[in-house]
């Protein structure tokens, strides 16, 4: 594994070492060491708390460019229904998906019969689960790769169905390559995404199967571009020229999914990491019983919240309430197209999911042992302030660092004062000289 | 029985509802990250969990002591409580002799103890009543499925 296993990278020109992601990161991937920060790829979950933090720009979202699309001979964007928040509330769908295709689009695909099979292989899913309990929804990129690294135990309640935008892929390569003749592989089909994680469920999806989407642009990289197109030529709706799909643009519920037809009382939506994790401990300590089904998005605010999105969280899920208020209920053809499809089609993943190898599985168990007891020593001698000066964010990192022979225990401050002096040599081009500053 | 490679014992306080399922927990986090398998280790988890709710439920106090050896993990939990009247009993699953209070805090379902006997490869229960309970379980690590 590597770097690129990930969806976004770190520039070191632009890295002044600053920390603020390695204090952010919530399973402790990042290590700052001579002021550059640095991934630990098997701990990386792609939740993009470093994107968010980052005040120099050092880290990147990986998306892909226009340029790239060329190949592909007939573009097809499906748009997550979080891009319809992020306008005007003046602004409807129609006018979004039309600016689509003037910014090169060929296609804007309406995906609201996928998000209503997968509510439905999902019901179905959870109704017929033997267990164990509770089921946990997998469209969030970022809870999947959670489970994989730090509740490997959990990996089976991960429910194994692809999400709606998968479908989306399958389905629009499916139809337009009848309509146009066209093979399945001349045919892009990109995600407009709210967030880099879904970026990197395309690029290398956890279950190591493949994915139907050929690459995702974030909202944020066409936001100007679309609203300079739509303040151009308002209105002048043609919703027939949009094409494919089912005539919907959205669902009577929030974006990406959610599931109103559950049961409430055995169904929890969690939403923001740190609320994830507290539910998920007390999952695995056994202490929450008789909720059959999680719907996780780590973001808060789910798929409007995400972090390459522009709109404030709170003006956008209004703006949304109304998209969805003013829908009207689904039409007789929508449902028919959904009992069509949902007799037709499989929804489950192509590989099972796997809890996420952990560095150094391979050590006989004596080996990792005798290294988590060395880990416990070092700690001794650490002075518990998590100052983060040693480069990990925590005392509890940098033993275990020492002890798997990642870093040496020395770099701690309170161990080496010489620690301190080349500390000061690398951070000295942004501080003044103190001396200089005393006169 | 192949050499132990780590041993931790654990206090477990009777009546404490709050910080129940706490040392389960800390079990949880030390095998993982010891790579253990997650077929094995939720096997261990779920024995520990229910191991720990029993004493926290029935009993004033009790130890639980996690062994690991190269090929198995080892509970022992020894507690000071009322002691199991009729083992046969409670082992079937749904016989309970939980408060309704236990109940409303989501335990004593009547299925602690034919949870622990199906996820352990060996369980062992000596117990003398008015003096105490002490349980043994042995978990094999290689592959279960």
């Amino acid at each position: 594994m590597n770097e690129l296993t990930h969806g976004f990278r770190i520039i070191p020109e632009k890295c002044d070492g600053c920390m603020a992601c390695m204090r952010a990161c919530p399973t402790r991937a990042i290590r700052v060491k001579k002021g550059l920060a640095r991934v630990i790829p098997e701990l990386c979950i792609d939740c993009g708390s470093c994107l968010g933090v980052c005040a120099t720009g050092a880290i990147t979202a990986t998306t892909i460019t226009f340029a790239e699309l060329d190949r592909f001979k007939f573009k097809v964007a499906v748009a997550s229904p979080a891009l319809f928040t992020q306008f005007g509330m003046k602004d409807t769908p129609v006018q979004v998906g039309q600016a689509l295709l003037a910014l090169g689009f060929d296609a804007v695909w309406k995906y609201a019969v996928d998000i209503e099979l997968i509510d439905r292989a999902i019901r179905d899913y959870v109704q017929k689960s033997p267990g164990p309990f509770p089921l946990i929804s997998n469209s969030c990129p970022v809870v999947v790769r959670l489970v994989q690294v730090a509740y490997p135990t959990m990996v089976g309640q991960l429910i194994p169905l692809e999400a709606p935008r998968e479908i989306a892929g399958r389905e629009l390569k499916r139809h337009y390559s009848r309509m146009l003749g066209l093979e399945p592989e001349d045919i892009a089909a990109i995600y407009i995404t709210p967030c880099q994680a879904k970026t990197i469920s395309i690029l290398h999806p956890a279950e190591r199967g493949g994915s139907y989407l050929d690459g995702a642009v974030g909202i944020s990289q066409i936001y100007n571009d679309l609203l300079a197109i739509m303040r151009k030529s308002p209105g002048g709706a043609d919703a027939e020229k949009l094409g494919g799909g089912s005539g919907e643009w959205f669902l009577s519920r929030a974006p990406e999914g959610e599931f109103p037809n559950l049961s409430r009382e055995h169904y929890l939506p969690l939403q923001g990491l740190s609320d994830i994790t507290k539910v998920f401990d007390d999952i695995e300590k056994g202490k929450i019983r008789n909720v059959e089904f999680l719907e996780c998005h780590a973001c808060q605010g789910a798929c409007i919240g995400g972090n390459l999105t522009i709109e404030n969280l709170y003006v956008a899920r209004s703006k949304n309430l109304r998209l969805v208020s003013s829908r009207s209920d689904s039409s007789s053809e929508f449902l028919r197209e959904v009992d069509r499809r949902f007799a037709d089609e499989d929804f489950s993943l192509r590989a099972p999911l796997k809890p996420r190898d952990s560095e150094g599985k391979d050590l006989e168990l004596r080996k990792r042992v005798e290294r988590k007891k060395q880990a416990v020593e070092f700690l001794k001698a650490l002075p518990m302030l998590n100052c983060g000066l040693c480069g990990a964010p925590t005392c509890r990192s940098h033993a275990e660092d020492a002890a798997m022979g990642r870093d040496k225990i020395e770099e701690c401050v309170f161990l080496s004062q010489d620690r301190i002096h080349s500390l000061r040599d690398i951070y000295k081009k942004r501080c003044p000289e103190p001396d200089r500053r005393a006169r | 029985m192949s050499a132990e490679l780590l041993r931790e014992c654990y206090e477990i306080q009777g009546g404490n509802f709050d910080t129940a399922g706490e040392i389960s927990g800390e079990i949880k986090t030390i095998l993982r990250d010891l790579g253990i398998d997650a077929v094995s280790l939720r096997r261990v988890v779920v024995v520990a969990f229910e191991a720990e709710m029993n004493v926290v439920m029935y009993a004033r106090r009790g130890t639980l002591t996690l062994i690991l050896t190269d090929e198995e993990v080892n509970l022992e939990i020894l507690d000071e409580g009322p002691g199991i009247p009729d083992l046969e009993l409670a082992f079937q699953e749904g016989f309970t002799t939980a408060s309704d209070e236990m109940r409303e805090f989501g335990f004593g379902f009547g299925m602690g103890l034919p949870n622990m006997k199906k996820n352990s490869d060996e369980l062992k229960i000596e117990t003398e009543v008015g003096k105490g309970t002490s349980v043994f379980a042995r978990i094999r690590l290689d592959a279960h499925e």
